[in-house]
């Protein structure tokens, strides 16, 4: 019994030693959970947050392109892309022969993409297929139950409703280049959509908008499960261009078949009403994806479609600079309107003879009469008069050799050569022969179709160079608010109108008078005035002989015009390339924009905006993805 | 003494039964926050039927005579034993071990009462090794009663279930008054056999292990329970997210967390509070536990109430350890709190004995 006792005395020893082991145990636990939850617990609270809340951009609308009367050139149409779920899929095989057969895809293209996404870790779905139509989402809807893997999701794609009109002047959208992001200050990331080119890219900023931000709470499959806090992005601006799509239409139809470029404005204001540069391309191209054929067919196109004719390409004026020269030595004090020169087809200048286009000669013709024939040998005489500083003076006084400062990227600035510029640029100096020929266009000046038509505005309209623009107004979809533009000017040479009158009445009989070289262009019901050209296909740095074929199938025809003549409203350039003799190929055109301009009586003076609102309000909030059903 | 009184005029004790139904009732509100929207729901009424069950076997083992139990331990033990045999052979792998047999709806896994049998046996062994020196024999004994059905568990292989034996060889040899000179001895030994076990462990086996000595090299892998917990726990702070306003436990950020995880879901929507109430409950239990063991009519009685208890305490310590890193992931559940229908009623049955040696502790009982 006494062994019993003692030995029951050290257990409970033991016990007692056991007792203070477990309550030192259990302390030490509530304090190292002290440590976890009290001394770290901000960070692991931070941790937590992170884990369950995720940053979704949403992505702004994006602004619509409209004409100035307000019908819409580009605008937004819902894009449905199928997408993969790998959690929600038993037996992936199964699911992609499952939407092979649904959709006819290609088998090998859905399970390479599937491989790829593999990648990623497993919540992020796999996009399957993009640009399904409707009867295919209705399809993979209608399997929604037995397919919970597959998903689609709507996005805002860019349509642009007329294909390929005036695409020179909307440009078109791609996905963000690896230096666009860059330079973008995290504004852009990767596969986001941004403008290239034309006034999608000029105005990019306005057309965006500022995207917005949803904070949701997603479970650890990465599933969103709630909202928790949304800033609503700011929708872009409606975006008003001054172009006329009536006029639009017009040039297009007419340069369907031809190589070339028109370029219509308001001398008053420099509002660009019509824009277009032959061959065009179809903008949607690039929001649905280039496919490697038609990005090849474009870059190997000879004609180079993605060039914007009117602003990048840089041709020799031929005899629409006549007028320009012609009022430049009259209000010089230079030539006497009734200074004569006598034309027998031909004119020896420093020793070579120049011929002019009519072999038979003009015979005694004034300053009028030889723009209304375009008489080579009265330029060629008047050219000597001026000498080539002169003429260098005299034109970049109407804005050629500069950019016009048009909204779009890439113009060119053209030439417009002197001694100078002979000695320091070129590296050989002037030849007084060449100047002969540059008093017809000719030689190596060079200009772009916008030069010519923001200068024979300039000359017009009392001498101040509009600057050529695009953008009309822009709006806010939400409030109406709206933006105009401003009309700018850069100061040129002061005009004088009693001369003036001179020019404009030569320009006025090479259209209304017979013997006028667009006679046959007469504008029905208003009077337009203007001046052919055709000139010869001349490298940039080339000086041509005067006495070259000029009978030469691939000449290029010009024609810039005006109307009403009394007071001019809309200035008209059309260039047609390797199109032959410009009142042939290009006067028509002309003809046919002034009378769409006015044909339909009383001229518009500013037309008002139209609202865009309810177009606007109902694409908000489109882009939202569909719902997916969360467990 | 705060004590209840059942029908003879006898008592029990109240501390000991509060702390676990207290335990057990915070279980079930957890087990509910945890499955409620899951596929796990319902889960809480179920456990809840389980607590039923346990007390029902726990009144069942106050009013049955703990002696009775101690006579007939072996035929117990190997009662117990054999269905683990059996599972080894026949059984169906749930969850890639064989460690359940299913009645109906309901499953059970016998390695849960084979502790139960053990604890037993062990404190049988005891009860006769009463002259105040731990004989080798008896060591022996100790370490084949102890090792069998750990053997047996470990093959199913539920590694986890398998250590929650083990502190019967501690309470057995410390208890039992193992001199300084063995427990060097024992070191050696474990040190010895550890080295050995580690070519035994499956593959996943020695990641865990790896991963508890390095949680943050494989965060998405096996560290991801160990980093998911330990932000639930941390971000819980001192007062908690809320009850059902876990964002870890309630977005499944957290593995397995009506069952091993239950106290991370605890710490995330109670805070510290509510670690340190249940920290509080079991130290509660287990002092009271030991106080009670010192007052038992017998050896038997005492070792039996130890063996039990310390088992619970391995699980506890392991477990609450494990919610923040300080223990690799073994699947070893919290007693009374994690759901598991078994592991809640067996553990009743445990404290049904404990109980039942309070109740007869007077001699003349």
């Amino acid at each position: 019994m006494l062994r019993i006792r003692e030995d029951r005395q050290a257990v409970a020893r033991r016990i007692e030693i056991a007792r203070v082991a477990v309550g030192a145990m259990l302390s030490l636990l509530a304090v190292a959970y002290w440590t976890v939850q009290i001394v770290r617990g901000d960070y692991y609270f931070s941790l937590s947050e992170n884990n369950r809340i995720r940053a979704v951009k949403i992505t702004a609308p994006r602004g619509y392109v409209l004409d100035r009367q307000g019908v819409p050139l580009v605008e937004n149409e819902p894009a449905y892309t199928l997408h993969l779920y790998r959690r929600e899929a038993k037996d992936l095989d199964a699911s992609v022969a499952f939407i092979v057969d649904l959709l006819g895809l290609n088998p090998e293209a859905v399970r390479s993409r599937v491989e790829r996404g593999r990648r990623d870790p497993e919540f992020v779905p796999i996009p399957i297929a993009e640009n399904l139509g409707i009867e295919e989402v209705a399809a993979v809807q209608a399997r929604a139950a037995e397919h919970p893997e597959f998903a689609i999701t709507v996005s805002q794609r860019r349509l642009y409703k007329h294909a390929g009109a005036a695409a020179h002047a909307l440009g078109y959208l791609s996905e963000a280049t690896p230096e666009q992001i860059k330079n973008s200050n995290n504004a852009y990331g990767v596969g986001d959509w941004i403008g290239q080119k034309g006034v999608e890219a000029a105005y990019e900023r306005l057309l965006a908008g500022v995207s917005g931000e949803r904070r949701v709470i997603v479970d650890s499959h990465g599933r969103e499960v709630a909202e928790e806090a949304r800033l609503e992005a700011t929708p872009g601006q409606n975006l008003f261009l001054t172009l006329d799509a009536k006029l639009q239409d017009v040039a297009e139809e007419y340069f369907k078949d031809k190589v070339g470029s028109v370029v219509a404005l308001d001398p008053r204001t420099g509002e660009i009403l019509a824009l277009v540069s032959s061959p065009s391309y179809d903008p949607n191209w690039f929001t649905r994806r280039v496919t490697a054929a038609e990005w090849n067919g474009l870059l190997e196109n000879p004609d180079r479609p993605l060039q914007n004719r009117a602003i990048q390409n840089m041709y020799s004026p031929g005899s629409v600079i006549k007028p320009f020269l012609a009022y430049g030595a009259l209000a010089r004090g230079l030539v006497d309107p009734e200074w004569r020169v006598f034309c027998p087809g031909h004119a020896t200048f420093y020793g070579r003879e120049f011929h002019c286009h009519k072999k038979g000669g003009h015979g005694s013709v004034n300053l009028r009469d030889a723009i209304k024939e375009s008489c080579d040998v009265y330029f060629y005489t008047l050219g000597q008069k001026l000498g080539v500083d002169r003429i260098h003076e005299i034109l970049t006084g109407f804005g050629f050799g500069t950019p016009t400062g048009v909204d779009l990227a890439f113009e060119k600035a053209g030439l417009v050569p002197s001694e100078e510029w002979a000695r320091t640029k070129r590296g050989a100096r002037w030849y007084p022969s060449e100047t002969i020929s540059v008093a017809i266009g000719q030689g190596p000046l060079l200009v772009t179709s916008m030069q010519i038509a923001r200068g024979l505005a300039a000359l017009l309209e009392g001498g101040r160079l509009p600057t050529p623009h695009l953008f009309y107004s822009s709006q806010d979809p939400r409030t109406g608010a709206q933006l105009r533009y401003k009309a700018e000017f850069v100061d040129g040479p002061g005009i004088a109108p009693e001369k003036l009158a001179i020019v404009k009445n030569g320009m006025w009989a090479v259209v209304n008078e017979p013997g006028g070289t667009a006679y046959g262009s007469r504008a029905q019901g208003i009077e337009m005035g203007g001046k052919t050209g055709t000139a010869q296909v001349v490298g940039h740095d080339t000086t041509i002989k005067a006495d070259a074929d000029k009978s030469r199938l691939d000449t290029h025809a010009w024609f810039a015009g005006f109307a009403p003549v009394s007071d001019p409203q809309i200035v008209v350039v059309v260039f047609v390339e390797n199109g032959g003799h410009g009142n042939l190929a290009a006067a028509p055109l002309a003809k046919a924009l002034v009378e769409a301009r006015f044909g339909t009586g009383a001229p518009a003076a500013a037309p008002p905006v139209p609202s865009v609102r309810a177009a606007a309000t109902d694409r908000q909030g489109v882009a939202r993805a569909t719902r997916r059903e969360t467990p | 003494m705060i004590a209840g009184t059942l029908p003879g005029g006898r008592r029990i004790d109240l501390v000991v039964l509060g702390c676990a139904l207290g335990l057990a009732a915070l279980g079930v509100l957890f087990v509910a926050s945890a499955t409620t929207g899951t596929r796990f729901q319902g889960l809480a009424a179920r456990q809840a039927i389980w607590i039923a069950v346990g007390l029902c076997a726990m009144v069942a083992a106050i009013l049955f005579d703990y002696r009775m139990l101690l006579k007939f331990s072996f035929a117990i033990y190997c009662a117990c034993l054999l269905p683990l045999v059996y599972l080894l052979a026949f059984g169906a792998r749930i969850a890639n071990v064989r460690s359940w047999i299913r009645f109906g709806q309901f499953q059970f896994q016998p390695a849960e009462l084979a502790k139960i049998a053990t604890a037993l046996l062990v404190a049988y062994l005891f009860e006769n090794e009463d002259d105040g020196r731990l004989r080798t024999s008896a060591i022996f004994k100790l370490g084949v009663i102890v090792g069998l059905p750990v053997l047996l568990v470990f093959l199913q292989p539920d590694v986890g279930l398998a250590l929650t034996f083990l502190p019967l060889i501690f309470v057995g040899l410390y208890f039992g008054g193992l001199p300084a000179k063995g427990w060097v001895a024992i070191f050696l030994i474990v040190a010895v056999v550890a080295g050995a076990g580690w070519f035994l462990l499956k593959d996943y086996q020695k990641a865990r292990i790896g991963t508890f000595l390095n949680p943050d090299a494989d965060v998405l892998g096996s560290g991801y329970q160990v980093r998911q917990s330990k932000i639930a726990v941390g971000s819980g702070g001192f007062s908690g997210k809320g009850f059902r306003g876990g964002t870890q436990s309630q977005l499944r950020f957290l593995p397995v967390q009506h069952t091993d995880f239950i106290l991370a879901v605890i710490a995330e929507e109670w805070g510290f509070l509510g670690v340190i109430l249940v920290l509080g409950l079991f130290a509660a239990l287990f002092l009271r536990a030991l106080k009670l063991a010192q007052t038992a009519r017998d050896r038997g009685g005492v070792f039996l109430v130890l063996g039990l208890t310390g088992m619970m305490f391995f699980s506890v310590v392991i477990n609450a350890s494990m919610m923040i890193g300080l223990a690799p992931t073994t699947g070893i559940p919290l007693p009374f709190v994690s759901y598991g229908g078994s592991s809640v009623a067996t553990t009743f049955l445990a404290i049904g004995l404990i109980l039942g040696v309070q109740y007869r502790r007077f001699a003349n009982a």
